[in-house]
C-alpha cells in the first residue's frame, strides 16, 4: 500500500467510528421514541378498559359487578409470561426478552392438532379464535353467564393494556441495551 | 277515572301519597346535574350533594370519598324513605310495596349463591347485599350445594318460595345454573307481580301493566344481547323471556333467533313503542341502547305521576330513585377517572 493510501485508510477510520456513533444515538433515540409510545397507549387502553368497567356496572348493577363475586378457587392461571434471559440456550438475543402467553388452556391436547397441513392453517385458525372467544367467555363466568357487551369490551382494553405493557418491557430492555452500547461509545471516544 | 277509586283510597293510602309525592320533589333536577357534572373531585361532589336531601347521610363520611361510598350511603336514604313507607302501609298496599323490593332479594341470593361457589367469605358478600333485599335468614344460603338444598333449607319460607317451583334440580350449583336461576326467578316474579296488579284493578292495573310489560320487554332485549356468542339454546333463551308484555309471544320467537345486535333492532323496530329508542343509535352498535332504554323508562315512571289515587306512584318513585342514584355513580365515577367529557353518556335527567 503507498503512503497516500495508508492515509485515506487512516482518515477514513474515525468517520466510520462517527458513523457507528451515530447509528448507535439514533437506534436508542428510536427505542426511547417507541417506549414513550407504548406508555401513552397503555395509558390510553386503561382509561378505556376503567371506563368501560365503570359502565358495565352502570349497566348490570354494582351489586353484580364487584370483588366479591371474584373466584378465590384455586386454578391455573389461564395467562402466563415467559422470560427468557441472554443466558438461556434457547435465546438468540443479548438482552432479557418477555413473552406473553395467553388463554393457555388453548393449548390442550384436545383443542389442537399435532399434524396441521397447510390447506388447513385456515381452519386451525378459526378454531383457535373459537377457542380463545371460549376462555375469555369463561374468564367473566365470575360475574355470571350473561354479561353486558360492555363488560366484554372492558375485557379486550384491559388485555390490549396486559400486551402493551408486555412491549413496554421488551421495549424497555432494547432502550437499556441501546443506551449502554452509546455510552460505550462515549466513554471509548473520551479515552 | 277507572272506578271510584277518588271515593276510598285516601282512607288507607291518602297519607302515603302524599309522603311520595313530597319524596318526588326532592329527587335531584337539571340543575343539580350541571353543578355535579363540573365537580372536579369526589369531596366537590359531596360538597354539592350536602345542599340535597343526601347531606346527612354524607356529611360524616370521611375523604378521601370512594364511589362506592357515595353509591350506598345515597341507597342508604332509598332504604330509610321505603321503611318508612311500609311501616305505615295497609293491605294491598303493603303487599305491594314487598313486591318491589323481590327483584333486589333475588339479586342477593344470586350474590351470595355465586360467592360461595368461589370460597369467599360469607359475611364479606353479606355486606355487598342490597339492603331492600334483605332477609332473615339470608346468611344460610351459603350452605346449599344445590337448588333442592337452596330451597329446602331456606328459600321456603321467603317470599320468593313461589317462584322455585320452575327451577329446582339436584344439579349442583355452577356459574351457568345460576344465572338460568337468576333470570327464572326474575321471570317468575314479574309474572306474579303483574297478575297482583291485575287484581287490583282501576289505575293501578293500568299503569303497572305498561310499567312491568316495558320491565320484561327490556328484559328480553338484554337478555337476548347479553347470550349473543355464548352457550345458550335458543329455547333455553326464549325459556328466559317473561309471558307478558308487548313482544309476547310473536316478538319473543323473533328474538330467540337473533344472533347479533342488527338482527334485534330489526325486530324491535316492528313495535312503534320501541321504534324511538332504537332509532337513537347507529348500526352494530349498543353502546348507548341502556341509556336509551332507561330515558323511556324514566318518561313512563314521570307520567305515572300525572293520574291520582293508584299505588303506581310508589313503584314509579322507587325506580326514579334507583335511576338517580346510577347517574350519582356514572358522574361520580367520571368525575374520579379523570373523564368528565363522558359524563353525558350515561346520565338520564329526571326533571
Amino acid at each position: 500500500m503507498t503512503m497516500e493510501q495508508q492515509q485515506r485508510e487512516e482518515e477514513k477510520k474515525p468517520q466510520t467510528s462517527e458513523n457507528d456513533k451515530d447509528e448507535k444515538v439514533v437506534q436508542f433515540l428510536d427505542s426511547l421514541n417507541d417506549y414513550l409510545t407504548l406508555m401513552d397507549s397503555l395509558s390510553s387502553a386503561l382509561r378505556q378498559g376503567w371506563l368501560e368497567l365503570a359502565s358495565a356496572r352502570h349497566s348490570m348493577g354494582s351489586w353484580r359487578i364487584n370483588s366479591a363475586t371474584l373466584d378465590h378457587k384455586f386454578h391455573s392461571a389461564s395467562t402466563t409470561l415467559q422470560l427468557s434471559s441472554p443466558d438461556d440456550s434457547n435465546s438468540n438475543t443479548n438482552q432479557p426478552h418477555f413473552t406473553l402467553r395467553k388463554w393457555e388452556s388453548c393449548d390442550d391436547e384436545d383443542f389442537q392438532s399435532k399434524e396441521v397441513k397447510l390447506d388447513e392453517d385456515e381452519v386451525q385458525k378459526n378454531s383457535d379464535d373459537v377457542q380463545v372467544q371460549k376462555e375469555r367467555s369463561k374468564s367473566l363466568l365470575v360475574f355470571g353467564a350473561l354479561v353486558s357487551p360492555k363488560l366484554r369490551d372492558a375485557q379486550l382494553s384491559f388485555e390490549t393494556a396486559l400486551e402493551t405493557l408486555v412491549d413496554i418491557a421488551n421495549r424497555r430492555s432494547v432502550m437499556l441495551s441501546a443506551y449502554d452500547h452509546v455510552r460505550e461509545e462515549i466513554l471509548g471516544t473520551k479515552q | 277515572m277507572y272506578g271510584f277509586e277518588a271515593m276510598t283510597f285516601n282512607v288507607h293510602s291518602g297519607y302515603l301519597e302524599a309522603i311520595v309525592r313530597g319524596y318526588r320533589s326532592g329527587l335531584l333536577t337539571a340543575a343539580d346535574y350541571n353543578n355535579l357534572c363540573q365537580c372536579e373531585t369526589l369531596d366537590d361532589i359531596k360538597m354539592h350533594l350536602s345542599a340535597t336531601e343526601y347531606g346527612p347521610y354524607l356529611q360524616n363520611e370521611p375523604s378521601p370519598l370512594h364511589t362506592t361510598t357515595i353509591v350506598e350511603k345515597c341507597t342508604l336514604k332509598l332504604v330509610d324513605e321505603y321503611k318508612h313507607m311500609l311501616c305505615q302501609a295497609t293491605e294491598p298496599l303493603s303487599t305491594f310495596l314487598e313486591y318491589i323490593t323481590y327483584g333486589h332479594m333475588i339479586d342477593n341470593v344470586v350474590l351470595i349463591v355465586t360467592g360461595t361457589l368461589h370460597e369467599r367469605d360469607v359475611q364479606e358478600l353479606l355486606e355487598k347485599c342490597h339492603p331492600l333485599g334483605m332477609f332473615d335468614s339470608i346468611a344460610t344460603l351459603a350452605v346449599a350445594q344445590n337448588m333442592r338444598e337452596l330451597y329446602r333449607l331456606v328459600l321456603v319460607d321467603t317470599p320468593l318460595a313461589p317462584y322455585f317451583s320452575e327451577c329446582i334440580t339436584s344439579e349442583d350449583l355452577d356459574d351457568m345454573n345460576i344465572e338460568i336461576m337468576r333470570n327464572t326467578l326474575y321471570k317468575a316474579y314479574l309474572e306474579d307481580f303483574y297478575r297482583f296488579c291485575k287484581k287490583l284493578g282501576g289505575a293501578t292495573a293500568e299503569i303497572m301493566s305498561d310499567l312491568l310489560s316495558f320491565e320484561a320487554d327490556r328484559r328480553a332485549v338484554n337478555i337476548t344481547i347479553n347470550s349473543i356468542g355464548t352457550e345458550l339454546t335458543r329455547e333455553d333463551r326464549k325459556n328466559l323471556y317473561s309471558s307478558f308484555g308487548l313482544l309476547y309471544p310473536y316478538g319473543h320467537e323473533e328474538l330467540a333467533a337473533c344472533e347479533d345486535i342488527d338482527q334485534v333492532r330489526a325486530v324491535m323496530e316492528k313495535y312503534p313503542p320501541y321504534q324511538s329508542i332504537f332509532s337513537k343509535l347507529s348500526y352494530g352498535e349498543s353502546q348507548m341502547l341502556d341509556k336509551a332504554f332507561y330515558e323511556e323508562e324514566v318518561k313512563r315512571l314521570c307520567l305515572s305521576f300525572e293520574q291520582q289515587f293508584h299505588f303506581g306512584v310508589f313503584f314509579a318513585y322507587m325506580r326514579l330513585k334507583e335511576q338517580e342514584i346510577r347517574n350519582l355513580m356514572w358522574i361520580s365515577e367520571c368525575v374520579a377517572q379523570n373523564q368528565k367529557s363522558r359524563v353525558h353518556d350515561s346520565v338520564v335527567f329526571i326533571f
